[in-house]
């Protein structure tokens, strides 16, 4: 109960500040105000985001992680990340991508913290053997971890509905994995668009409109991202409904194989 | 110039230039440096065509966001054509005040870019996972799974691939996918299994719930606050000093609960980077340049980093500070690379 409460402490403090740093374009006009460097703006919110992504991780290492947990999880992100791989062996369209796929199991079958973990080490090892790791990675992270962590809440609200084991459940799953293609990459262009949208304190005055702003980040995003967005949401849709019921049969195998308890022996 | 710190310096250094600076002959002037570095680099690891990629990059980079900033910002005197003012968003004149304006973002973008791939480059993954802070050990453990399990899995996807090509898989379409992905997830699952077992038979124990973890966690959450908030006064122009109080505070915490928290660890490190002599004096000319751009940003000293484009082009300001601390990306260049 007591690491429940802190779970979902932090995870209110991380959504939020994470969240609030993202959309402070949109929300707060002074982010483009002429007297702040706009140069700034990107990294200062990456670095927001490395410091919410760093919370998280360490409640859940420290309450949620054993032996177990990370001998499983660290297999996994390698096979994720082999996945990236094998995406040059198939070759798919621009933006179509297998990883979200494990990611969104794991945080289905073995919850929402276990699937923030999978999400954002993913992009940290993934970062790390393509040598991807730059200002952009933060927001590549707590993306992809919330994927997952969605992931353990859309398990907990079929948990009590009959959908479980029938064609619905990957039904929903489907839908849920489509969707998260084309959020990620808007969320992800979210710390980088007021950077590269245009002069400070000009195109972005204070009092401008809540709609008005949507309206310039909606243009952008139709400009740059939809066509990769569309494409990566598709190959989610496929992969999750052409593999996810055999590959949630393997998982609920091995959560049963894992799941047992080692307690140390009491000195006597 | 192996060392993982000295690194850090140059990346950290080279940043904080980055990011106080509009000027593009200094802009330039850094991307040039950053070239020739990472050209360097990249041929001590034996990487062909990384010139070739990168300049391709940075000009896609420089193009998008010209293009981008020409069509949406309508701003400035120098008025190059115009559309209807009714047309949704790309409506207005096109100035050539946005088309620099924008041209300039797209070289940030394109030496930070450069900045953390020379980075990349430069460190070895090892050298990399050693930077993760101490606290986060059964994270560092994990990555360290990963990262020797990648090979292993990449041999047996090759495996698994071949032997569906010779049972006449055509590995064309998605679902032919699942017959590699099924024994691929299945032989993974059992080596967890058995990895678990054995670090487990070893000794390795993660304590959850200590309250060593419980303070760390406090102290990471109002440290975040007070960055958070110290940014949050700086966009409504509250006074600058109360920002660099919290982002101070903020910071001081962070690094003091951290470094408790990595004390509880009990790590053994082995093979610790070699500091040379050439590495000490590449880290100090590193860390006194920074210090001095700090100074320099502080003090407003005369180094013509800032450049206003609106409402008319004018020519940018160099000044020899300027020019001096522009050449801190390209400190590395005077070191041999040594491994």
């Amino acid at each position: 109960m007591k690491f429940r409460l802190q779970s979902l402490i932090v995870n209110l403090v991380v959504f939020t500040l994470g969240f609030l740093s993202l959309l402070a374009p949109f929300v707060l006009p002074q982010a483009r105000n002429p007297g702040f460097s706009s140069t700034s703006f990107p990294i200062t919110v990456s670095l927001i985001i490395v410091l919410c992504v760093l919370l998280t991780l360490f409640e859940v290492q420290s309450t949620g992680l054993d032996n177990k947990m990370i001998a499983f999880l660290g297999v996994l992100i390698a096979l994720n990340a082999g996945l990236r791989f094998l995406e040059n062996a198939i070759p798919g369209p621009a933006g179509f991508s297998p990883t979200f796929f494990l990611i969104i199991i794991v945080g289905y079958t073995l919850g929402g913290r276990m699937g923030f973990l999978m999400g954002a080490m993913t992009m940290f090892v993934s970062g790390l053997i393509t040598g991807g790791i730059g200002p952009w990675l933060p927001g590549q992270m707590i993306t992809a971890g919330w994927v997952g962590q969605s992931a353990g809440l859309l398990h907990a609200g079929l948990k009590r509905s009959r959908w479980q084991g029938k064609p619905a459940e990957i039904i929903l799953l489907t839908i849920f994995s489509g969707v998260w293609g084309l959020l990620y990459g808007a969320i992800m262009n979210l710390w980088f668009w007021p950077f590269l949208g245009g002069a400070s304190g000009q195109s972005w005055h204070q009092g401008a409109s809540l709609a008005e702003n949507i309206g310039r980040y909606t243009a952008y995003y139709l400009a740059t991202s939809l066509v990769w967005d569309i494409t990566r949401a598709i190959g989610n849709v496929l992969i999750l409904s052409l593999m996810g019921r055999s590959v949630l049969r393997i998982f609920d195998r091995f959560e049963q194989r894992f799941s047992f308890q080692i307690q140390r022996e009491e000195a006597k | 110039m192996s060392v993982a710190a000295t690194w850090v310096a140059w990346l950290v250094a080279s940043m904080i230039l980055l990011l106080s600076t509009r000027n593009p002959i200094y802009l330039a002037l850094v991307i040039l440096l950053l070239f020739i570095l990472g050209a360097r680099q990249a041929k001590a690891k034996g990487q062909q065509g990384w010139v070739s990629q990168n300049l391709r990059f940075a000009g896609t980079m420089l193009a998008l966001s010209t293009l981008i900033n020409a069509l949406f910002t309508h701003t400035g005197q120098t008025e190059l054509s115009a559309l209807p003012k009714d047309w949704l968003l790309i409506g207005g004149p096109y100035t050539l005040e946005s088309l620099v304006y924008g041209a300039i973002n797209g070289l940030v973008i394109s030496a930070l870019y450069l900045l953390f791939n020379i980075f990349n480059l430069s460190l070895s993954i090892k050298q990399i996972t050693r930077l993760i802070p101490r606290a986060f050990r059964p994270l560092t453990v994990m990555t360290t799974i990963s990262l020797t399990f990648f090979p292993a899995i990449q041999d047996r996807t090759h495996q698994i691939r071949e032997a569906q090509l010779i049972r006449g898989n055509p590995m064309k379409k998605i679902s032919d996918w699942l017959p590699i992905l099924m024994p691929l997830l299945v032989g993974s699952l059992e080596d967890a299994l058995l990895l678990s077992e054995s670090m487990t038979a070893r000794g390795f124990h993660v304590q959850a719930g200590q309250k060593q973890n419980r303070i760390t966690l406090i102290g990471l959450i109002l440290a975040v606050f007070a960055i958070f908030s110290g940014w949050i006064l700086r966009l409504f122009n509250y006074p600058e000093w109360i920002s660099l109080l919290l982002y101070t505070l903020g910071g001081a915490t962070i690094i003091l609960v951290l470094a408790a928290a990595g004390r509880a660890q009990n790590v053994t490190s082995l093979h610790q980077d070699e500091w040379r002599s050439r590495d000490l004096l590449a880290f100090t000319l590193l860390v006194a340049a920074g210090l001095f751009l700090i100074y320099a940003l502080a003090a407003e000293l005369n180094a013509c980093f800032s450049y206003s484009i609106y409402p008319r082009l004018g020519p940018p300001e160099v000044s020899v500070i300027g020019l001096g601390l522009s050449l801190i990306p390209g400190i590395p260049i005077l070191f041999k690379r040594h491994d």
